[in-house]
């Protein structure tokens, strides 16, 4: 795939992520009119309700005696500008504080996925290659169980066990306190209490990516192609390698990427379980205090970020399959 | 249709865990039937001292930290899980259809619109969009079942979205035109029953995926204030787990055990569904 | 020393399968340099045979008996990694299908070079480029750098049989190679095979259904029928003087009556074409623009009362989209459908009405043209339901026409998978005659048929058109059941009407190169078979 089909590609996608992100700020703006009650104590929240001068100030702000519309490209303006708005019980511009915990999410959200991909392709693929013995059926009973528990119920019951009682992990926060550790140390230090909440997140979708790398390969398997592989007199192990699970990689990025938003959608789940300091966690924390401008901000940004991660799986997947036409 | 429904009995019932599933289902619909009368009071009352251990104080499962019976807990809780995971997915299911079949039917620039639209719901992180509209309108039953609903349909419409282009071109489908058949005739008659077989596989799926919503939903404290669910139950029991471990683990193991029995039955239905299409080549 | 012996091969199906064995007590022998031809209909066991000797038998069958003895060695006592050994290398395949049968994800060349490399032999670029050329592939580099899907199913066939070839292998299995193809590109391929077989004195297994390819390439043949070998012996032979009653019944059935010349069909057109066009829009992107492809381009056809013209062309000719236009399944942008007086292109839906009881079509594939959740009875009767027949008409209507196409009536109640592909056509003529047409277009109606099959179908189509008086447009592939069912033919290549006329002139004295090439690429069109009581 050669460099000018590839930046048109890329800016065809570009363009529809430009879209979409219009769609979903109007989203919100529609959410905070649609709610009971006057915008204004919507956005301004349980605190900032009781405030009159901050709600005149709201009120001015955007423009909330003008017509929908006016209101409409006023909000666009205010987040084009990197504005989404204010936290009153926090006294700060929100943008600030997702800002400050993005990279904690990021962390959590990135080393979960690592731990789903590479953990549910291999169980996917060692299932499919020994479909009907022991260790498939192990693996496939494992991954159905997985599948059907509540994300934030396997964080408690893993805090419960490794934290509780065998005490080797810690169950909340992202480091210790009070321990001014740097570089390295430091690393190892938020490395013992990434653990628990990554597996937490991951395991759930390794299972579903196992599951869906089994599927796939035995799908593949029965294609013509393979008994073309086989006819040649090509090896066992580099038929399975080269052959399936190449070709059956190609659903599980296309899934990965559909899964994204549910991954980041989780990670408020285990973020509060662990008390670990993100987006996620703020948001719930916000929910407490019925500070919509928060919860509407972190909508906003995962949104964006699955947008983002949506664009790199397309681009992996039209890398791999030269079938796609980039034109 | 008696023999279809007899082979497509047959093959569901070999396969165990479908089986096993669908009992787990049956007992946890007796369970959630008869509640009020294993347990002949409201699961708020107090019903004994705080923290009370599994087997203390007459609480089989334990008591919570307000002294709460936990297996009262699960029984009513039986019922919310069940009911909203049922109406929602119903609720998704027709939407998903209607667009769906709308998309598939017509085409062109109807069919590019609706599916901007799904493309929509289906970048949102669903979770947070559920969270952001049940706080927004108030945590209520209402909002809930709705909320679930919205972020649930697209899977829908895309299947059968679809399933209706590719029967659009099959030749009994040109037939029936040929034949005279009116639009509406060949829509719900030839195509519609056609197109739904992987929807009653989804549906079970849906079920599942929506009680885990819901759980997930008042867990963060965003149930029906004055429903006992699942979810709300092991919320409660997070800050005190350390001493209290049976408020988290009996409700959790309850939502495990219907959502896999939902997906086994899931999967046996789909097992069941593919053999007769198998055979028809 | 045979280069292959196979002797009382038997291989048991699992249980529940309509026979015991998929082959039973199979023995034939392969020299080298000869071309054995297996022929059988679908089931009769003919690929199975293949895939015991390569080792690649699906889990589910087991060979109980016979020994398969190659280049002196017993093959079903070798190991799986001595088996592995011999794909590839002393024994290369070939199968039917194509546009699947490469990776699409590796291009053709490191395709070509990994035949090479799994065996240890040199799989240098000129090595790669020098089997290209060998199977004439057309700009070697290109094709070496591509990805498959940019190549047609000829060429990936030739790609295949570059790499089954590339360690010179002593036996060749072919397994159906040509069936997918097109006429002209089948005989291109036959050739290849032909002249890499001399060339190499190779000895080659073709598996075909088709005696025509038979007469075409083969030395020797072996019948095949449920299993069990039922004649074997020399094509001369075999194809001039069978002695089995299924082999007469199979080279029977490949039509080759050709039609008695009847007088042109006087009287007013029945249906007129003019100048109609009809092409597909290819959607672009956002940066290109959406490409028209023409389908069909100015088609001018004339059909008569009670004759039957012929559609014949190649995949991608247009016909069936033309057949389409005709009955608004496709909507042409330009030109004319008169059906007597009325201009059916310029007709809104809602008009079409009437005309649905006096246009009716029989469709290609049997098991996708019948609603498999429809009773029979109720799939004949919907026709003449929604056009106001009370229901209780309507079914004894549908009893009668089971009959008529030789059903048993009592089929009413029963669904479509309880039937097989030929009885399943039957019913799709049953539906199609519900409504009483005048005109009856028939798209490919038995090119998804066993041969045995098919001839039965164009016997029945044939009575029915006499009996009913129907006038019929027929289209097809194939050239040989054009000749026996059309009493005038129009050939199509890529859109455009090339020839049209009477269909035993134009099958003797055709004028348009293209009618020369498909006509030369009848396969075994030397032949004669002999007709048999």
């Amino acid at each position: 795939m050669g460099g000018a089909p590839l930046f048109r590609f890329v800016l065809q996608r570009a363009l529809k992520m430009v879209v979409m992100v219009f769609a979903i700020i109007t989203a919100n703006f529609l959410l905070v009119h649609a709610a009971p009650g006057d915008p204004a104590s919507v956005m301004a929240g349980e605190a900032g309700a009781a405030d009159p001068q901050f709600m005149a100030q709201l009120r001015a702000q955007f423009g909330l005696d003008k017509p929908l519309s006016t209101q409409l490209w006023l909000y666009l303006g205010h987040v084009a500008q990197g504005d989404l708005g204010m936290s009153y019980r926090q006294q700060r511009p929100v943008a600030g504080l997702i800002m400050e915990r993005l990279s904690a999410t990021l962390i959590l959200t990135g080393s979960a996925f690592v731990i789903a991909i590479f953990g549910g392709i291999a169980l996917g693929a060692l299932a499919a290659r020994k479909v009907g013995r022991f260790s498939e059926t192990l693996i496939t009973i494992l991954a159905l169980g997985l599948y059907a528990t509540p994300i934030f119920w396997v964080g408690l019951m893993l805090v419960l066990i490794f934290s509780v009682w065998l005490d080797w992990l810690p169950s909340f926060g992202m480091n210790t306190v009070g321990a001014d550790l740097t570089g390295f140390a430091a690393a190892v230090d938020t490395l013992h209490y990434l653990l628990l909440p990554a597996l937490t997140l991951g395991l759930f979708y390794m299972a579903v990516y196992a599951r869906l790398t089994r599927a796939a390969m035995l799908e593949v398997a029965s294609q013509d192609f393979v008994r073309t592989a086989r006819a040649k007199g090509v090896p066992e192990g580099r038929v399975q390698r080269h052959h399936i699970l190449r070709n059956a990689l190609l659903p599980v990025i296309t899934v990965a990427g559909i899964q994204a938003g549910q991954l980041i959608g989780g990670s408020i789940l285990v973020e509060t379980v662990f008390a670990w300091p993100g987006i996620g966690r703020l948001a719930f924390d916000a929910l407490l205090a019925r500070d919509y401008q928060i919860l509407l901000g972190v909508f906003l940004v995962t949104s964006v970020l699955v947008l983002v991660f949506n664009l790199i799986t397309d681009l992996l997947y039209a890398w791999i399959d030269p079938r796609v036409e980039v034109m | 249709m008696n023999r279809f429904a007899g082979e497509f009995a047959a093959t569901f019932l070999r396969n165990k865990g479908a089986v096993a599933g669908l009992g787990v289902l049956v007992l946890v619909g007796v369970v959630a039937a008869t509640a009020s009368l294993l347990f002949p009071f409201s699961p708020w009352d107090m019903r004994g001292m705080p923290f009370a251990h599994p087997g203390e104080a007459d609480m089989l499962l334990g008591g919570d930290s307000l002294g709460r019976d936990v297996a009262a807990g699960i029984a009513y809780g039986a019922r919310v899980s069940l009911l909203i995971g049922a109406v929602s997915t119903l609720a998704a299911v027709l939407i998903g259809i209607s667009l769906g079949a709308i998309a598939g039917y017509a085409g062109g620039s109807v069919d590019d619109a609706i599916m901007r639209f799904t493309e929509f719901f289906q970048t949102v992180p669903s979770f947070l969009l559920a969270v952001v509209l049940v706080a927004i309108f108030s945590p209520s039953i209402a909002s809930i079942v709705a909320a679930i609903a919205i972020v649930s349909w697209p899977p829908v419409a895309r299947v059968i979205r679809a399933e209706f282009l590719s029967l659009r071109s099959r030749e009994f489908v040109h037939a029936a035109e040929v034949l005279g058949r009116s639009r509406a005739a060949i829509i719900f008659r030839e195509i519609l029953p056609n197109a739904l077989s992987p929807i009653i596989v989804l549906a079970s799926l849906m079920v599942a995926s929506a009680i885990l919503l819901e759980s997930g939903l008042s867990f963060l404290g965003l149930g029906d204030p004055n429903l006992m669910s699942w979810g709300f139950m092991i919320g409660a029991g997070r800050s005190v787990i350390r001493i209290a471990w049976w408020m988290s683990v009996f409700p959790g193991l309850a939502i495990f055990l219907t959502v896999l029995a939902l997906n086994l039955v899931g999967e046996g239905l789909s097992d069941a569904l593919n053999p007769r299409l198998a055979r028809q080549r | 020393m045979s280069l292959l012996a196979v002797r009382d091969l038997t291989i048991a199906l699992p249980k529940g399968a309509d026979r015991a064995h998929a082959v039973e007590a199979m023995s034939f022998g392969l020299e080298a340099g000869e071309i054995l031809c297996i022929v059988g209909e679908s089931g009769s066991g003919k690929s199975v045979s293949t895939g015991a000797i390569v080792g690649l038998l699906p889990s589910a069958l087991a060979v109980t008996a016979g020994s398969i003895v190659f280049e002196d060695r017993n093959l079903l006592g070798l190991s799986a990694a001595e088996m592995r050994l011999l794909r590839g290398n002393r024994i290369g395949m070939i199968f039917q299908e194509p546009m699947t049968a490469l990776n699409p994800l590796m291009r053709v060349g490191d395709q070509i070079a990994e035949a090479l490399k799994v065996h240890g032999a040199a799989d240098s670029e000129g090595r790669v480029r020098e089997l290209v050329e060998a199977v004439h592939l057309p700009d070697p580099d290109r094709i070496v750098h591509s990805y498959p899907h940019l190549l047609s199913g000829g060429q990936r066939q030739r790609v295949m049989i570059a790499m089954a070839l590339a360690l010179e292998p002593s036996l060749l299995i072919a397994d159906e190679p040509t069936t997918a193809l097109d006429v002209t590109t089948q005989m291109q391929i036959l050739g290849l095979i032909k002249e890499i077989q001399s060339r190499r004195g190779m000895g080659v297994l073709f598996i075909t259904h088709d005696f025509g390819v038979v007469a075409e390439i083969a030395d020797r043949v072996v019948v095949m029928q449920h299993g069990r070998i039922v004649e074997s012996g020399s094509a001369e032979q075999v194809l001039n003087q069978p002695q089995h009653a299924y082999t007469r019944a199979l080279i029977a059935a490949v039509p080759h009556r050709a039609r008695a010349i009847e007088p042109p069909a006087s009287g007013r057109p029945v249906l007129e074409l003019v100048s109609v066009r009809k092409s597909y829009l290819r959607r672009g992107g956002l940066f290109s623009p959406h490409v028209r492809v023409p389908a069909v381009q100015d088609a001018d056809i004339e059909l008569r009362q009670g004759e039957t013209l012929g559609l014949v062309g190649e995949s991608g000719s247009g016909k069936s989209t033309l057949a389409r236009c005709i009955v608004n399944l496709a909507k042409p942008e330009e030109g004319a459908i008169r059906f007597h007086d009325t201009d059916l292109r310029r007709l809104a839906r809602r008009h079409w009405k009437p005309f649905r009881k006096r246009i009716q079509m029989v469709f290609q594939d049997p098991f996708a043209s019948l609603n498999p959740r429809r009773r029979v009875g109720e799939i004949i009767a919907e026709g003449p339901m929604a056009h106001g027949t009370p229901r209780a008409v309507a079914e004894s209507k549908a009893r009668e026409l089971l009959s008529l196409v030789q059903l048993d009536p009592s089929a009413a109640g029963r669904f479509p998978h309880e039937f097989s592909g030929g009885q399943r056509q039957r019913i799709g003529i049953a539906r199609a005659l519900a409504m009483e047409p005048e005109l009856l277009i028939a798209d490919e109606p038995v090119s998804a048929l066993d041969v045995s099959v098919q001839a039965q179908i164009l016997t029945l189509l044939e009575e029915l058109r006499q009996r009913l008086g129907l006038t019929m447009l027929f289209i097809t592939h194939d050239l040989r059941v054009a000749a026996q069912v059309c009493g005038r033919v129009a050939v199509m290549q890529r859109g455009i009407i090339v020839e049209q006329g009477q269909t035993s002139e134009v099958f003797s004295n055709p004028k348009h190169p293209y009618t020369q090439s498909l006509l030369d690429s009848i396969p075994g069109r030397h032949w004669l078979p002999p007709v048999t009581r």
